[in-house]
């Protein structure tokens, strides 16, 4: 079936002092966003992607969303979320955030575009794929490598895949490709999965994907056919190849804070929050999987953007007793 | 039944409010033998009704031959977008998924002139004497997609010397092939130059000044 995505930007005024800028459009900043626009606070999204979503564009079922017992399309809850946020007043741009300012009073966002002004700010930019850091992966990032099942999945029909990772995106995913390739081989470093059980009994349960422990990929070996995944066995250190047409990459992911380096508390560079979502930056609040925490879910980034929301409302009201 | 229900109908409606001038969507089809031809034609036909300054041009792409070398078509569905003069910006295989918000995007950046272009960017595309053709490769499901798409479109606006092709591959199973593409967005810049990702402006900058040093 086919569907179709409208996504293009307000004609929001770089004149003004917004009340709030939310910098980034996953859940966490799309929730907030509903919350704080009801709160008629003048509200202004910045999302450097040319849609809202976050990560919720790269994934195709969402099975873990309380309300819809039946998956709901990832793209289509995002859709959703911002359809209801816009109703109350949320304006989004699509830019790219590339210098911030955060200590003032009037906080101000340059992007290539606009410089951008708002009493607080909601960092909600999530986090982007991690690397493996192994030879060939940069190279061949985009040409056999990837990090989005439902960008290039499709490239892989009746062929074989790798798929690095042993968590939850690594067993959704390979889920989803299972649909396309003929053959996937999970690869995990672990004995154990990290991935819910639900996924990893399902998994299992497909003819399509083996999967194989205790073992690291060493080199994507794709210069010549046929390609090479080359493996490397942790307990008992033998190496091995595995003959693939492609790998996909789910790691775990790393957080999107480089612009806030020196002006923020990061750990591991996640951003240090108490529990309202106050950062160590006066106006300055922070929700969803950008956050130093222990789980990052859609469940998790909606609570977090709500209660940043009532934060940031309160803190306008009042900014000395926050 | 309708392509485009009726929320996306009205989104479209919005976002074509701010149009200005006049465009034209000149589509080449045929009956037999085209994925997704039909489906084009129809999400044009409805596209139609969200505002008056949109005209759709139809052709056939094995009998007018005429047309098919005036607007430089080589494989169907093929949409050109046309202002008050052709700008190069075409798409090919049909815009559905988030492709959408592309030809929105490209409907209004030749109905108000107005795009996102740096002045560094600008300065770059003026000093270009050769020309560039950009295609860039694209799925309907990939969210990175659209950002290369309309950077690419925006520079064919602003530069009569480069034009810019979206090509839904999956459209064209015999392109993934020729291009060797297996990730998107993949641009491929005058058939030899690659550029993985939804790469920012200055990155597609340098790669055309390397396809110029190198051609």
């Amino acid at each position: 079936m086919l569907n179709f995505s409208v996504n293009l930007g307000s004609d929001a005024d770089s004149s003004i002092v917004y009340d709030l800028i939310i910098i980034g459009g996953g859940p966490a900043g799309l929730t907030c966003g509903l919350y704080a626009a009801r709160y008629k606070l003048r509200t202004l999204m910045i999302e450097k992607a040319p849609m809202t979503g976050g990560q919720l564009t790269t994934t195709e079922w969402v099975e873990n969303y309380p309300g819809f017992p039946e998956p709901v399309l990832g793209a289509k809850l995002a859709k959703d979320m911002e359809n209801q946020a816009k109703l109350f007043g949320l304006e989004i741009e699509y830019e790219d955030v590339l210098k911030v300012d955060l200590a003032p009073k009037i906080k101000e966002l340059v992007t290539a575009e606009n410089t951008w002004k708002a009493r607080t700010i909601l960092i909600a930019t999530g986090s982007s794929p991690r690397r493996l850091g192994v030879p060939g992966e940069q190279e061949y990032s985009g040409k056999g490598v990837s990090y989005c099942a439902t960008c290039d999945g499709p490239f892989y029909p009746d062929k074989t895949v790798a798929v690095i990772g042993g968590g939850n995106s690594a067993f959704e995913e390979s889920l989803f490709i299972a649909k396309y390739a003929a053959k996937i081989h999970i690869i995990h470093m672990l004995d154990k999965f990290q991935a819910d059980q639900i996924l990893i009994d399902k998994v299992k349960a497909n003819p399509k994907i083996e999967l194989i422990t205790n073992t690291v990929v060493t080199e994507f070996d794709f210069e010549k056919e046929p390609r090479k995944v080359l493996l490397k066995n942790n307990k008992t250190g033998e190496s091995s190849e595995l003959v693939v047409d492609g790998a996909f990459v789910f790691i775990g992911a790393i957080p999107n804070t480089k612009l806030f380096e020196g002006q923020l508390d990061l750990d591991d560079g996640y951003i240090v929050t108490d529990r309202d979502h106050s950062t160590s930056q006066d106006g300055v609040f922070a929700a969803g999987d950008v956050e130093a925490k222990v789980l990052r879910q859609v469940a998790t980034a909606v609570g977090d953007g709500a209660l940043a929301a009532y934060k940031i409302h309160k803190y306008l009201d009042n900014p000395e007793l926050s | 039944m309708a392509i485009l229900d009726e929320n996306v109908l009205k989104d479209t409606e919005k976002a074509l409010q701010n149009m200005v001038k006049e465009v034209r969507l000149v589509l080449f089809t045929q009956e037999m033998e085209c994925s997704y031809c039909k489906e084009t034609h129809q999400l044009l036909e409805e596209l139609l009704s969200t505002n008056k300054l949109l005209k759709l041009e139809v052709h056939k792409f094995e009998k007018d031959s005429k047309a098919v070398k005036q607007y430089g078509i080589d494989k169907i569905p093929a949409i050109a977008i046309m202002g008050e003069k052709d700008h190069g910006i075409r798409f090919y295989g049909i815009p559905a998924g988030y492709e959408f918000s592309s030809l929105l995007a490209a409907i209004l950046l030749v109905s108000t002139g107005k795009h996102k272009l740096t002045k560094e960017g600008m300065k770059f595309m003026d000093s270009l004497t050769k020309p560039i053709h950009m295609q860039v490769f694209v799925m309907p499901t990939c969210p990175y997609c659209p950002k290369a798409v309309m950077l690419a479109h925006q520079m064919a606006y602003y530069s009569d010397k480069i034009t810019a092709d979206m090509v839904e591959i999956s459209g064209f199973p015999h392109l993934t092939q020729k291009y060797s593409v297996q990730g998107v967005p993949r641009t491929v810049i005058n058939e030899k130059w690659y550029l993985e990702g939804a790469a920012p402006e200055a990155m597609v900058m340098k790669k055309i000044e390397e396809a110029i040093k190198h051609a």
